[in-house]
C-alpha cells in the first residue's frame, strides 16, 4: 500500500514538473513570438519610412491609425515646394529605360537629400515633379527661408550631379522650383481604406504654377511675395513681372532667388 | 540585452572626460553610484551638477510614483532617440533587480494599450510634450485631468518628460558614449556586483518632501514656472538650476536668452518668448528688435558668438541624432569646450522648460 502511494505520489510529482516545464515552455515560445512580432513591427516602420516621411510613420505607430474622425486634419500655415525636371519628356524618349530610371532615382535622392536637410518634407513624387513640404509635420517658424535654402542647396546638388552626368556622357538636368506660402488643411486624408499624410489647399497650386513660370522667365528658382515676406535681406531676389496663371484670377507676382548671403558665424574660441 | 536603439548612429565624443573628484564624489552621494557622464561635461559646473540634481529619482517626486516615472523615461528617451539615456534607464531597471526579459516587457510594456487609464494618460503626455511641444501637450494635459491625475501629480509628470528632454538633448548632443552603459548588464564585474549596486541604487531613491516654496524675484525668468510647482521640491531644484546657468559667464546672459528665445519661438510657447523678451530689454534689445532677431535668427546686432548659437538651438528643436550630432562637431570646431558645454547645456534646459511651462504654468499649485 505504502509502495502504492510512493507511486501515486511520484507519479503526481513528474505530472507537476512535466506541467511546470511545459508551462514554461510555452511561455518562453509566446516571448519568442512577442520579441520577433516586435522586430517585425520596427523592419516594417524602417521600411514604411521610405513610403511616407518618418515623423508620421512614428506617429502613426505611437497613436494608431485612428478614425478619420478622431484625427481631424489642422488648417495651419505650410511652405510649399514644387520642383520639376526641365525638358523631361525629350530625354525620356532618347534613353534607355534602365538608364532613365537611375537617372531619375538618382535625381530624387539629390533633390530629397536637400529638402530633408533643411527641415523639408518630401510628400510625393509626380512623375519627375517633386512636392515637398515645410512646417507641416511640427510648427516652423523658420519654413519659407528654410524652403528657400533647400531650393538653393538642391541647385547646388543639381550643378553636382549634372558633374557626375557628363561624365557618362548623359545629358545634363535642368530643374525648376516654385515655392509659396500659405494655409491649409494639414493631416491624414484620404479614404478608409487609403490615407496619405498631406497638405490640402490653394498653396500647393500656387507653387505648382509658380514653378511653371519658371520657364517663361528663364530662371531656376521663384517664389511668390508671400515668401518673399518671411525672409531677410541676406537673400537676393529679383522681382519678375506679374503673370497670369491658370485657376488663379489676379496676376502672380515673383522673385526670382539669386543667392544667399549669410552673415559670417565664425567665432572666436575663448581659451 | 540588445536595445532599440542599437541603429541609431552615434558620433565619438566632442569633449574629453576631465578628473574632477569633487564633482564624482558629489554624483556617487547624490545618485549612490559613479556617473560616467558627468566627467564629461566637468568643463562648466552648472552643467555637470543640474545633471546630476535633476535626476526624477532623487527626493524630486512627491506624488507620481516611481514605477511610471521609469515608463516615462523609458517612452521620451525612445521618442528622442538618446541611446545613451535609454541605455541608463535600462541598466538601472536592471541594477534593480530585475532581469533581462522583465526590462524588455517593460519595454514593450509602454505601448500597451491594456494600461489603467492613469498610467497610459501619463505616458500620452509626456510623448505629446516631447514630440509637439506645448500645442500637443495642452491637449494631452486635458487627457491626463479627465483620467482623474490630481494636478500636483501632472506637474510632475511634465517635469518628469522634461527631465528626459534635458538629459536626452545633453547626452546625444554631446555624443556621450552608450556603449558602458548599453554594455553594463553583459559585464562579468558589473554582473557580480550587481546585489551590491541594486542595493545602492535602492538607497539613494527617495521620494520628495514639501519644501520651502523658492523664493525668486518676480522678474527673474521663469520666476512662475518655479513659483508654480508651489511647496514641492522640483520648484527650488529648477530655481538652483536657473540661477547657476544665469551666474555663469562662459556665454553672455544675453546669448543665453536669445538661445531660450529661439527655443520659445520655434515650439512655439508664446509665455515663454514673453518672458525672454522683457528679460532681453534688460539686455538693451528692445521688442522690435527681439522680434526681428528671432524671426531670422540673425541681425548686425548678434556678435559671432551668439549668431551661431542661435542657429544651434533651432537645431535642437526637432532632431535626428546624427544630425544634431553633425551640427555640434560643427560648433566645437569654433568655441572652445566650456562655451561648446555650456551652449548645449542652455539648449537642453530650454528645449525641457519651454516644453512643460506653458501648461504648468496655466495650472500652477494653489
Amino acid at each position: 500500500m505504502a509502495a502504492m502511494l510512493e507511486l501515486l505520489l511520484l507519479a503526481a510529482v513528474v505530472v507537476l514538473i512535466v506541467a511546470a516545464l511545459k508551462q514554461r515552455w510555452q511561455r518562453d515560445a509566446l516571448q519568442r513570438q512577442l520579441d520577433a512580432a516586435t522586430e517585425e513591427l520596427q523592419r516594417l516602420q524602417q521600411a514604411c519610412a521610405r513610403l511616407a516621411p518618418a515623423g508620421v510613420v512614428n506617429r502613426l505607430v505611437a497613436d494608431g491609425v485612428q478614425e478619420l474622425g478622431q484625427m481631424p486634419p489642422q488648417r495651419q500655415d505650410v511652405t510649399a515646394l514644387f520642383a520639376d525636371l526641365v525638358g523631361y519628356t525629350a530625354m525620356s524618349e532618347q534613353l534607355d529605360a534602365a538608364v532613365l530610371a537611375r537617372v531619375l532615382n538618382g535625381y530624387f535622392q539629390c533633390m530629397s537629400d536637400a529638402i530633408h536637410e533643411h527641415g523639408g518634407h518630401v510628400s510625393t513624387f509626380l512623375g519627375d515633379g517633386i512636392l515637398a513640404y515645410f512646417g507641416a509635420l511640427r510648427p516652423n517658424p523658420w519654413q519659407s527661408a528654410d524652403a528657400v535654402r533647400a531650393a538653393l542647396a538642391m541647385r547646388a546638388a543639381m550643378a553636382d550631379y549634372n558633374r557626375e552626368l557628363a561624365q557618362e556622357g548623359l545629358p545634363a538636368l535642368q530643374v525648376g522650383i516654385g515655392i509659396h506660402r500659405g494655409n491649409g488643411l494639414v493631416g491624414l486624408i484620404g479614404s478608409r481604406e487609403r490615407m496619405e499624410y498631406g497638405f490640402v489647399g490653394r498653396t500647393v497650386n500656387l507653387a505648382a504654377r509658380v514653378q511653371a513660370l519658371t520657364r517663361t522667365h528663364g530662371v531656376d528658382i521663384l517664389v511668390t511675395e508671400a515668401v518673399r515676406h518671411e525672409l531677410d535681406d541676406s537673400f537676393r531676389l529679383d522681382a519678375m513681372p506679374a503673370e497670369h496663371v491658370k485657376g488663379i484670377a489676379e496676376p502672380v507676382v515673383s522673385h526670382a532667388v539669386r543667392e544667399h548671403s549669410a552673415l559670417p558665424t565664425t567665432a572666436t574660441p575663448m581659451d | 540585452m540588445t536595445s532599440a536603439l542599437a541603429h541609431v548612429a552615434w558620433e565619438p565624443c566632442f569633449a574629453e572626460a576631465r578628473q574632477d573628484r569633487e564633482l564624482e564624489a558629489y554624483a556617487r552621494r547624490r545618485m549612490g553610484l559613479p556617473n560616467p557622464a558627468v566627467r564629461y561635461f566637468a568643463a562648466v559646473p552648472w552643467v555637470a551638477r543640474t545633471a546630476i540634481d535633476l535626476h526624477a529619482e532623487y527626493g524630486l517626486l512627491m506624488h507620481l510614483d516611481e514605477r511610471t516615472a521609469d515608463l516615462i523615461g523609458i517612452v521620451v528617451s525612445q521618442e528622442n532617440c538618446c541611446r545613451f539615456c535609454f541605455a541608463a534607464v535600462r541598466a538601472v531597471l536592471w541594477f534593480q533587480g530585475m532581469d533581462r526579459q522583465r526590462v524588455q516587457r517593460v519595454e514593450q510594456e509602454v505601448t500597451r494599450t491594456d494600461l489603467p487609464p492613469p498610467v497610459r494618460a501619463a505616458l500620452d503626455y509626456a510623448r505629446s510634450q516631447t514630440r509637439t511641444g506645448p500645442s500637443g501637450a495642452h491637449a494631452a494635459w486635458g487627457a491626463l485631468r479627465a483620467a482623474g491625475v490630481s494636478a500636483a501629480e501632472a506637474r510632475e509628470i511634465a517635469f518628469a518628460a522634461a527631465l528626459l528632454d534635458w538629459g536626452n538633448r545633453l547626452h546625444t548632443a554631446m555624443a556621450i558614449p552608450p556603449a558602458p552603459m548599453e554594455r553594463a548588464p553583459e559585464s562579468l564585474p558589473v554582473r557580480m556586483m550587481r546585489p551590491l549596486i541594486e542595493r545602492m541604487v535602492r538607497r539613494s531613491r527617495s521620494r520628495g518632501s514639501a519644501a520651502a516654496p523658492a523664493q525668486a524675484p518676480p522678474d527673474t525668468p521663469y520666476a512662475g514656472l518655479v513659483a508654480a510647482f508651489g511647496a514641492s521640491p522640483i520648484g527650488p531644484a529648477l530655481a538652483r538650476a536657473f540661477d547657476a546657468m544665469w551666474a555663469s559667464t562662459v556665454l553672455s546672459r544675453r546669448c543665453k536668452l536669445l538661445m531660450f528665445g529661439v527655443i520659445s519661438r520655434g515650439l512655439p510657447c508664446q509665455l515663454c518668448e514673453l518672458e525672454i523678451s522683457r528679460a532681453l530689454q534688460k539686455e538693451a534689445l528692445d521688442a522690435a528688435t527681439t522680434t526681428r532677431l528671432l524671426a531670422h535668427l540673425d541681425g548686425p546686432e548678434l556678435d559671432p558668438v551668439e549668431r551661431l548659437l542661435m542657429g544651434y538651438a533651432r537645431e535642437t528643436l526637432w532632431y535626428q541624432p546624427a544630425i544634431l550630432q553633425r551640427h555640434t562637431r560643427a560648433l566645437r570646431d569654433r568655441l572652445s569646450t566650456e562655451q561648446l558645454v555650456e551652449a548645449v547645456g542652455v539648449a537642453a534646459l530650454a528645449n525641457a522648460v519651454c516644453r512643460m511651462a506653458a501648461v504648468v504654468m496655466a495650472e500652477p499649485a494653489g
